[in-house]
């Protein structure tokens, strides 16, 4: 009998593909941790992962989406530093596990977490409303001509989207005032009713008012362009949208979209995720989400990761440092 | 439905005597009650001060709006201690007595003790205690009719919020034992 | 006349078996979560939105959309029997609805709320059908200053309504703005009166400090009095319905100016809560008698339920036209959109009119036999009012603190919900008015927020909030009701009142 029920076992295993390491397995539903409010970029992305899990059964237990979106985000951090040795819950992370540190004086340190892998990078493109200037070099031209400064739309306070204005303002000189709303999609309905005259949205938060023709793309902060050629306006891919250092401009930004376990995990239960999310990189869910939302694929785990993040971590630390952004 | 609106009177023998005596007067709860406003408003308007609670060019800072909130808090609470002040020497108004202090720590205590129980036991295992407990000791009603309403309680609410919603709540060693 | 085609159209979609079904199974779903306190709406439907993700997208939504439904219904069950809101929209109906309850009124009072509910909705939706376009371009109009003017017109229309002495209802509220402010400022991105706790950092969530305020103290001053509810079974017969609904045209002018406040609030994103305190205070400001109010008056209850729902219905509204959530269940649906492929925004109506007019369509039939389905299921809800209180009582605390800790998944506030029933209560017994408390702690941040954004678009000159027609208007208003006492007065002393008094009697 046991023999058998063996048997049926490794049948089981074989047919879901379950690699050899096949030891540990959540025994309970597992929690997937969002450090920002519902409807934004993370959470999407969570859910994304929710439905390709459940769709594709790549996993026994369910997964729960849980947003901890309280403080910007610094919540989410927290209970995961708390949370140590509990492999019931991954965080779906993105900068501001170096920026809020900083900025914030949080304690705490991604190197407490056990990374998990890097799923995709995020974009930053600089947007105006499609009444406003066309280029690049007319925008700038024309924040520089105005009587007040120009009010740039963003995400929270010291954070990504407003180190990107105040790079932008060195290197070009113009002024602006910085808004930090509660949402990228807040920051693009505002562009939209005139609000702001510019913002540094990612790709998704303004992609239905860039279909709607209500607001310009100018350039991309990357140093090559976004990769999707398919046509997302009447006219437009997002391929087409130039970089800014073609726009004689050169600030660059990429942002992290990255799974992490909280400490102490062992290695069974970090390969288990390790290959989970591997797994949903390859659904089509996944595929296409990416593409709708203009992220740049990407797949870094173990000592690939490690060494990214702690470049990308030197790189914000800098940023930030330069930006007067670090609390003392 | 019956059509006739039933009205519900549970006769209850250990209704407080109207007569109990006054355990505090309102006057005096008033007092402390503006006392430890006062302190909390002194504690936060000095926080927000360190914040920095100015007007600078873009508007105000962070501490601006609670540092003059605490004020204005602490403005209300010494207007309500002086006020409670005067009114102490007027009339004495009953805050509790000592047979409603008596009923009110009968049901404090227990939520106390089960908030302490959640955070080491786990909410599941408080719960049955809380209310299997409650209903006996404080309710008099048979232990047998106790526990199993407790159990069923405890048990539909795991299952609605741990099984079918998959709503983590806290747990403690019990479950822990079972696998859960 | 095209709306009135495409709904067609739209009813035509929904009108099988199985979408017939799967809208039962919603509202039921949906009324059980709103009776369960801390799961309510946005919980409930973030929880049961992964069943829906093998279902096609109208099918999905017409079932997520039927929970939200029967949350919003369900929720004021709770808030009336036991003075428990579920959500932060349902508190100003415990102002009148609990105190009908304990008069042995449960069953007209949970008529009115349902019926409220439902004309709310209904007002909203004809809205969404009819003006769709017009009016998401109108929601656009909103900036950081005619946020904050309208975060004033609902502070200014809450001061020197209350019977309590003046002081209290400034405690009240600058305690409730204080606790407000804790965590982190989102415009610095500072934290502030935190005092290096990890568990301030998130600040005080407002449910946490509404199910301490109302469950947990109503439980300590229940139980000084005597041990039992205060309450009547509430079995709703057809009799009550009917009498409710025959006494509905008197007060035509509330529902009417409710609906109108839900309706423009749930426009502009975030404004349900600000609609239900709006729509109770102005009913009570305009009553011949407001001293009546808050000791059982039925268009106290009338008056937040039909603001609460008409705005979380037109919340749906910016969400589809402009993929802003004007709520958070609105926030949780439009996740659940972006699962199934559909982006929200100007172009859905175009792109995608099966879908966006099976859902409209669907929050008509929703909305219908929703109302029919709680009128009949109340009594199974309201027969927990007969179990003795000794069982109930620790069952209610149990809720209370399942309902807490669901909220953040955090013990910490099991703790702070503890110290807000000790709050609640002593608050209650001195007569500090707990009302302006619950009211600053929901939108003191937004305020503070939007009053700041405007202070650094404009480089710190008050003169925006006067800076066009819309803000100007709305702000002037807000000035208008702060001193609304002062000018009635002025308006009695010219001789205006004295005839309408006698005008009535």
């Amino acid at each position: 009998m046991r023999i058998s029920v063996k048997a049926v076992g490794a049948a089981a295993a074989l047919l879901l593909t379950t690699p050899a390491f096949a030891g540990w397995e959540p025994t309970k539903p597992v929690e997937i941790v969002v450090a920002a409010g519902a409807g934004g970029a993370s959470d999407q992305m969570a859910r994304m992962m929710q439905a390709a899990i459940q769709k594709n059964n790549l996993m026994k237990q369910p997964m729960v989406v849980s947003l901890k979106g309280g403080a910007s985000g610094a919540e989410a951090l927290m209970y995961m530093k708390s949370s140590e040795g509990d492999p019931n819950k991954v965080l779906i992370a993105y900068s501001l596990i170096y920026m809020l540190p900083l900025s914030a004086k949080i304690p705490f340190n991604w190197r407490e977490l056990t990374p998990v892998s890097v799923v995709a990078l995020d974009q930053f493109v600089l947007w105006d409303n499609s009444a406003g200037p066309k280029t690049l070099k007319e925008f700038v031209a024309a924040a520089k001509a105005a009587s007040s400064p120009f009010k740039m739309g963003g995400t929270g306070s010291k954070r990504e989207d407003h180190v990107l204005t105040v790079f932008l303002e060195q290197k070009t000189g113009a002024k602006f005032s910085y808004l930090p709303y509660k949402s990228g999609g807040e920051a693009a309905t505002q562009l939209v009713g005139n609000h702001t005259e510019a913002n540094v949205n990612n790709p998704s938060e303004n992609l239905e008012v860039w279909r709607a023709g209500q607001v310009r793309p100018l350039c991309v902060f990357d140093k090559e362009r976004i990769s999707y050629t398919t046509k997302v306006t009447e006219t437009q891919s997002w391929a087409d949208i130039p970089t800014c250092k073609e726009e004689g401009v050169d600030v660059q930004y990429l942002m992290l979209r990255a799974m992490f376990l909280p400490g102490k995990a062992t290695p069974e239960q970090q390969a288990f995720y390790v290959d989970l999310f591997h797994k949903v990189t390859q659904t089509t869910e996944y595929k296409e989400y990416m593409e709708k939302q203009a992220l740049k694929p990407i797949f870094l785990t173990g000592k690939d990761m490690v060494q990214f993040l702690e470049e990308d971590d030197a790189l914000n630390k800098s940023l930030m440092t330069e930006a007067g952004f670090v609390a003392k | 439905m019956s059509q006739t609106e039933l009205e519900i009177v549970v006769d209850d023998p250990t209704a407080p005597e109207d007569d109990s005596p006054s355990v505090v007067s309102s006057a005096t709860v008033e007092t402390v009650v503006c006392l430890l406003l006062l302190a909390l408003a002194a504690t936060l308007g000095y926080d927000n001060w360190r914040t920095g609670a100015s007007w600078d060019a873009t508007g105000p800072e962070p501490g601006y709006f609670p540092f003059y909130l605490a004020i204005i808090l602490g403005g209300g609470s010494l207007y309500g201690l002086i006020a409670a002040l005067l009114a102490r020497r007027a009339v004495r108004e009953t805050f509790v007595t000592r047979a409603q202090a008596r009923r009110v720590m009968a049901v404090f205590v227990p939520t106390l003790l089960f908030c302490a129980a959640t955070q080491f036991l786990g909410l599941y295992v408080a719960s049955f205690l809380l209310i299997a407990g409650f209903m006996r000791v404080v309710g008099k009603i048979a232990l047998w009719k106790s526990l199993l309403t407790a159990f069923v309680f405890t048990a539909i609410m795991f299952v609605t919020f741990d099984v079918a919603f998959d709503v983590i709540m806290p747990k403690g060693p019990l479950e822990a034992a079972l696998g859960r | 006349m095209e709306a009135f085609g495409l709904l067609l159209h739209g009813f035509a979609v929904l009108l099988t078996w199985k979408t017939l079904v799967l809208m039962m199974v919603g509202l039921v779903l949906g009324i059980f979560v709103g009776v369960l306190p801390g799961l309510g709406g946005p919980n409930g439907v973030a929880i049961l939105l992964p069943l829906t993700f093998t279902m096609d997208p109208t099918s999905a939504i017409v079932m997520l959309s039927c929970i939200y439904w029967g949350a919003l219904f369900g929720g004021a069950i709770t808030s009336i029997l036991f003075n428990i809101p579920g959500e932060a929209w349902s508190v100003a109906t415990t102002f009148d609805g609990y105190p009908m309850a304990q008069q042995g009124r449960a069953a007209e009072a949970l008529t009115a709320a349902f019926t409220s509910s439902f004309i709310g909705s209904l007002v909203a939706v004809l809205l969404i059908t009819f003006l769709a376009p017009m009016i998401s371009s109108f929601a656009l109009k909103f900036g950081p200053p005619e946020f904050f003017a309208v975060y004033l017109l609902t502070f200014c229309s809450f001061v020197g309504l209350g019977r309590e002495a003046k002081h209290k209802t400034v405690i009240s509220m600058s305690l409730g703005l204080l606790l407000a402010g804790i965590g982190m400022d989102t415009v610095s991105g500072n934290l502030r009166m935190t005092f290096g706790s990890p568990e301030l950092l998130r600040g005080i969530n407002f449910l946490v400090a509404v199910i301490g305020l109302f469950g947990i103290s109503e439980i300590l001053l229940t139980m000084e009095e005597r041990l039992a509810l205060r309450g009547h079974a509430a079995g709703i017969s057809l009799r009550v319905v009917l009498s409710v609904w025959k006494d509905l045209p008197k007060y035509w002018v509330t529902l009417l100016r409710s609906s109108f406040i839900g309706c423009w609030l749930g426009i502009t994103p975030g404004g349900a809560i600000a609609a239900s305190f709006m729509g109770y205070n102005l009913a009570k400001r305009f009553a011949k008698e407001p001293e009546s109010f808050g000791k059982g008056r039925i268009e106290g209850v009338f008056a937040p339920e039909t603001a609460a729902h008409a705005s979380g219905t037109s919340a749906l509204l910016p969400m589809l036209a402009l993929g802003i959530p004007g709520s958070g269940t609105a926030a949780i649906l439009l996740g659940g959109l972006m699962v199934w492929g559909l982006n929200p925004g100007p172009l859905l109506f175009v792109e995608h009119k099966d879908f966006v007019w099976g859902l409209i369509a669907s929050m008509y039939l929703g909305n219908v036999v929703g109302l029919v389905l709680v009128l009949t299921t109340v009594p199974i809800f309201a027969s927990i009012l007969r179990v003795p209180f000794a069982a109930v009582a620790p069952m209610i605390v149990v809720s209370c603190a399942i309902g807490a800790y669901a909220i953040q998944n955090a013990m910490f506030d099991i703790w702070l919900m503890l110290g807000f029933g000790i709050v609640g209560y002593v608050f209650k017994k001195i007569g500090i008015p707990l009302a302006p408390f619950t009211l600053a702690l929901v939108l003191g941040n937004r305020a503070e927020d939007a009053f700041r954004l405007s202070m650094i678009g404009a480089g710190g000159d008050l003169k925006v909030f006067w800076s066009n027609g819309l803000v100007g208007s709305i702000t002037t208003l807000a000035i208008v009701l702060l001193f609304w006492p002062v000018i009635d007065g002025l308006l009695g002393r010219v001789g205006w009142r004295q005839q309408d008094k006698t005008a009535t009697q």
